[in-house]
């Protein structure tokens, strides 16, 4: 019997997509488990994000079928529940043209949360995210990283069971890097799967425990299971 | 005849004294139009964010026609509402014509283009990731579809202004399926019409300030708001 613990979130089955009748990939089971984070590269146009999309039930496949739960949903109808379960950033991510606090509340306030709740929670994650000097500010005049780093609390405050990022420190400094990768760690381990889409997978490695790349179409696995030589226990690592 | 200086002077003497024929006709005008931007606004919007975001058949047609219907002629408008509404027409047996219902109906026919070409432009000028991050934070698309409304609204808020102003001064359907009767189908611009033809200029002057104060207050109020959008730390 499949260890409860290991029982993917979701489960993605023949997902295929593609452009103009041209075939952009071809996956045939994609799972996502609590606690993981996937780390995907490939060169640009492989079709990275459009992949994430269709994860988050943003863009529908041409054929596919999602697992969820135990139940079998095909699209239109496993849409409903990527959105339910999954949230995608966007490379920049996109704020609402109001405050950094309103912008958390977005999801809350769609979720029907009362109000005192809806405040308090919003308080909570601004702590987070080290974001209570931002609150009162228009989203839109923030930087990069601040955007980045309200975006992963706008969706923490929603308790997703997967993040779904896409080249998430693009056009970041070190320092924001730094920042927005010891969140993502920390919705890590929370529980929540991450998968994180890198054209250079190099620096966000020490952080993820899978490797994948699609390339031509295909998802290939790079992670290696090892044992360690100084103990037993198995760990991942990846192919150079 | 009078000196413009006169006419002027008079027609300030009746809007202020409060004449009660001339604040009629305001006030139909007024409420003609205002219904007709209710009517026609929501309809208009929606499937201008339909056309912009939406994959509908036939939709660089639909354009195309909306786009062509920016230049018709009231008058030409008031023609074809005329032909539908009069006896021998398809939809004669409403008895509509003469109506202020019918007004509505040929204001409605001369503000939805604009406010689908106006607001088909603001949607398509609008960042898709709003759609897509609204939708991901789990807006249904209805409510998704009022998130990128919200953030596109300044360029919403030029297109009623732009239909509003259009059709409170449109003269040409209003004379032919309204009527001009007095204190039911007479608004601003037909008794402007009609009170120049029998040579009372003081009337039409003092509806023509009222259309002119309309336009400064309407394009004023839409400089504020946009004012207010401008993105402050």
């Amino acid at each position: 019997m499949m260890d409860q613990a290991r029982r993917p979130l979701l489960r993605y089955h023949e997902l295929e997509k593609r452009f103009s009748g041209d075939l952009l990939f071809e996956i045939p089971e994609f799972s996502l488990h609590g606690g993981d984070c996937i780390v995907l590269s490939g060169r640009n146009g492989t079709g990275k994000t459009t992949l994430l999309k269709i994860l988050a039930g943003l863009i529908a496949p041409d054929k596919g079928w999602v697992e969820c739960g135990g139940k079998r949903y095909s699209w239109p109808k496993a849409k409903d529940h990527c959105r339910r379960n999954v949230i995608y950033l966007h490379q920049q991510p996109y704020m609402f043209d109001r405050s950094v606090a309103a912008n958390i509340d977005f999801g809350m306030r769609l979720a029907g949360v009362p109000a005192p709740a809806r405040r308090r929670r919003t308080d909570e994650v601004l702590a987070w995210g080290g974001l209570e000097y931002l609150a009162g500010r228009n989203a839109r005049v923030l930087s990069c990283g601040e955007k980045q780093r309200v975006a992963l609390a706008r969706a923490k405050v929603l308790s997703p069971k997967a993040l779904l990022l896409d080249e998430p420190t693009a056009s970041m400094d070190k320092e924001a890097c730094e920042k927005a990768y010891f969140l993502i760690k920390r919705l890590q381990s929370e529980g929540i799967a991450i998968v994180i889409a890198a054209h250079e997978p190099q620096a966000i490695r020490r952080i993820a425990n899978r490797l994948l790349q699609l390339d031509a179409g295909k998802l290939i696995d790079q992670t290696v299971l090892k044992v360690s030589d100084h103990d037993d226990a198995p760990r991942e690592c990846f192919r150079e | 005849m009078n000196t413009l200086a006169q006419t002027t002077e008079n027609a300030l003497i009746l809007l202020f004294t409060g004449d009660p024929e001339l604040w009629n006709i305001i006030a139909i005008s007024f409420s003609v139009s205002l219904r007709a931007m209710l009517f026609a606004t929501p309809v208009a919007l929606v499937l201008a964010f339909l056309l912009a975001y939406g994959r509908i058949p036939g939709r660089r047609i639909v354009i195309s026609i909306m786009h062509t219907l920016l230049a018709i002629p009231p008058v030409v408008v008031g023609l074809t509402v005329y032909l539908f509404l009069s006896r021998n027409g398809p939809l004669g047996d409403l008895r509509l014509l003469f109506t202020q219902t019918a007004m509505i109906i040929g204001q409605m026919v001369l503000c939805i283009p604009i406010l689908l070409a106006m607001g088909h432009a603001a949607f398509q000028g609008a960042d898709r990731r709003a759609w897509e991050t609204a939708l991901t934070l789990g807006a249904a698309p209805w409510r998704a579809m009022f998130t990128v409304m919200h953030e596109v609204r300044f360029g919403l808020l030029a297109a009623i202004v732009a239909a509003f102003g259009r059709i409170i001064t449109e003269v040409g359907s209003s004379m032919m399926v309204g009527g001009n009767i007095l204190h039911y189908t007479r608004n601003i611009p037909t008794a402007i019409a009609l009170e120049t033809s029998k040579g009372e200029f003081a009337q039409g002057i003092a509806l023509g300030i009222v259309l002119l104060l309309l336009a400064m207050i309407l394009n004023f109020a839409l400089t504020v708001v946009q004012g207010k959008g401008v993105i402050t730390a």
